[in-house]
């Protein structure tokens, strides 16, 4: 086990912000920690780093090899880039290294991941944001640490940027690193995430492998001259899980892969004649949403 | 602690602020005496300019005017090599990338350490320069007479930068914790001396304040024209040196204690 989080509380005045929350995270996770902006994401992952002190609850690092400060095998980006700004980025790598006690630090190997090769002399505040965050993730890697901890890594890029990123950390990914990563949006999590566990004011919801929590459904809106028709045919396709009917027009529930056009030729095929076809995923943010909402666990 | 030291290092080579502060004080800490030059008339007991650069006498002046320097130059940086770790938020980055709040520390007590040793060598060094350029006979026992400055010029600066150390971490804004620093060197204590103590108990005690103690180890010459006052009074005005070097001693271990108690206590 990587990390082990047991019962950790933490309040801000009258704010539950962290409220009794245990998880655990394997090795090789991909670990998403999912929940809408004031869900007590940020606050988790700085305890778990020891910036923020828990009013209860313990958590341990590495079943406890590292002793008492393992944050030396952790690489961490928490909210915003911080470097000093009067440094240039290649001074600002020597220190996180000094601090790590890198023997040989890849400078260039980590920069060149990040797509900063070339820029590592300029000062870190002539840096635009994009450069800073990826700055960050080059800082996280460095002295290839055993898990990595990205904190909303996409929040203020530009489109381009997000690409960017998110392709940096799929290539990470790919190398069998365990990493934990908080995120307010759905989709990256999806994209990126083996597991998940998805909090709401400082509570965990849910956890589990994201196939088993954010499953992903998709139905079709169909609509014939003669419905009756249309129903006899639907109940002979394997393919169609369930129909529900509406005022104009049935919903058809599907398995995945089949598509509207398959339904569309049968039919035509049958003499059936459609005055209605929509294809739609169910959204998985609506289904995010709904999860929030209804407090399950 | 020469890890810890490096890294201070590699954080400050760099640092403007530090490396110009730092060279206004090589730059000051002799021209600043060396104006007395320019007057060449000095009423007693001074006489000629030249009794500012004689042994053993150049320790006493050059002292104070590195008094006053260190007072704003090395606690302007101490104030500042902490509070930039806060408003980069790279306190708080550090301890992520794995270094322990008391290692945070540490680094920044022996940084301030050197810096005050750094500071105390070349007074020493300046002030021996001046001496033998404007001394006409040499005699070890003239110009040791007043080595007991470098040990209480080296106590003062610990003085000085402990305190700003105390209030960067306090406050953590950099603007207001330098307000605060010489606000209370230059006005606060002052008058919570002159103003409130010695109105309600004119008594001694009113000398034990930290800044007026740091002050004294290197105090201001010809303290004793003070003589007269003082008998009006009923106690001294200045310190002594033993009494100073105590005072001071139990400060800088207080401002030291109550930095390391917010470093490893509160949240980043």
């Amino acid at each position: 086990m990587v990390l082990t989080i047991d019962h950790l509380s933490k309040h801000y005045g009258r704010i539950q912000a962290v409220d009794d929350l245990s998880l655990s995270v394997e090795e090789g996770n991909i670990f998403g920690i999912l929940g809408p902006n004031g869900s007590g994401k940020t606050t988790t992952l700085g305890m778990i780093l020891n910036i923020i002190f828990p009013d209860s609850g313990s958590y341990d690092w590495f079943g406890g090899r590292y002793g008492s400060n393992p944050r030396r095998h952790i690489g961490a980006l928490l909210e915003t880039p911080n470097f000093y700004p009067y440094l240039s980025a290649l001074d600002n790598l020597k220190i996180v290294a000094h601090i790590r006690k890198a023997e040989n630090p890849d400078y260039d190997g980590i920069l060149e991941i990040v797509n900063l090769r070339g820029r590592e002399g300029d000062l870190f505040r002539t840096y635009s944001f994009g450069m800073k965050q990826r700055l960050a993730i080059a800082s996280a890697l460095l002295n290839d640490p055993d898990v990595l901890i990205f904190d909303e890594p996409t929040n203020g890029l530009d489109p381009q940027g997000i690409a960017e990123v998110r392709e940096t950390l799929l290539q990470i990914a790919q190398r069998g690193k365990t990493i934990l990563m908080a995120s307010h949006i759905l989709d990256e999590v999806e994209k990126i995430c083996s597991h998940v566990a998805i909090l709401k004011k400082g509570r965990l919801l849910a956890t589990g492998q994201v196939g088993a929590i954010l499953s992903n459904e998709q139905w079709i809106e169909v609509e014939a001259t003669d419905r009756e028709k249309l129903k006899a045919l639907l109940a002979t396709i394997p393919e169609v899980q369930s129909v529900t009917e509406k005022e104009h027009f049935c919903i058809v529930a599907t398995k995945p892969g089949f598509q509207a056009a398959t339904l569309n030729q049968k039919a035509f095929q049958q003499g059936i004649l459609l005055t209605h076809l929509v294809s739609r995923n169910k959204s998985l943010e609506s289904e995010f949403l709904q999860i929030t909402k209804e407090d399950l666990v | 602690m020469l890890y810890l030291l490096q890294l201070e290092w590699l954080k400050q080579r760099k640092h403007r602020p530090f490396l110009m502060l730092g060279a206004l004080y090589i730059l000051l800490l002799p021209s600043s005496l060396l104006i007395a030059k320019s007057i060449k008339e000095w009423p007693p007991p001074i006489n000629t300019p030249d009794t500012f650069f004689r042994f053993p006498d150049v320790f006493i002046y050059l002292g104070y005017v590195g008094n006053w320097l260190t007072f704003f130059l090395l606690g302007f940086i101490s104030v500042l090599f902490i509070t930039q770790e806060f408003s980069s938020r790279t306190f708080r980055q550090n301890i992520i990338t794995g270094l322990t709040r008391a290692d945070m520390f540490w680094s920044k007590l022996y940084f301030l350490i050197t810096v005050a040793l750094g500071a105390t060598v070349y007074y020493g060094l300046t002030a021996m320069a001046l001496g033998i350029i404007h001394s006409d006979a040499l005699y070890s026992s003239v110009i040791l007479k007043h080595i007991d400055y470098l040990p209480r010029f080296f106590v003062m600066c610990l003085g000085y930068m402990s305190f700003g150390l105390l209030l960067g971490t306090w406050i953590r804004r950099s603007g207001f914790a330098l307000f605060l620093f010489f606000a209370y060197g230059i006005f606060i204590e002052p008058v919570l001396r002159w103003g409130v103590h010695q109105n309600l108990f004119r008594h001694k005690s009113m000398n034990f304040y930290p800044m007026n103690a740091f002050e004294d180890l290197v105090p201001i010459p010809f303290s004793e024209m003070t003589k007269g006052f003082e008998k009006e009074f009923g106690f001294q005005f200045f310190l002594t040196g033993q009494e100073a070097m105590i005072t001071s001693l139990v400060y800088i271990a207080l401002f030291l204690v109550a930095t390391y108690a917010l470093i490893t206590r509160r949240d980043l």
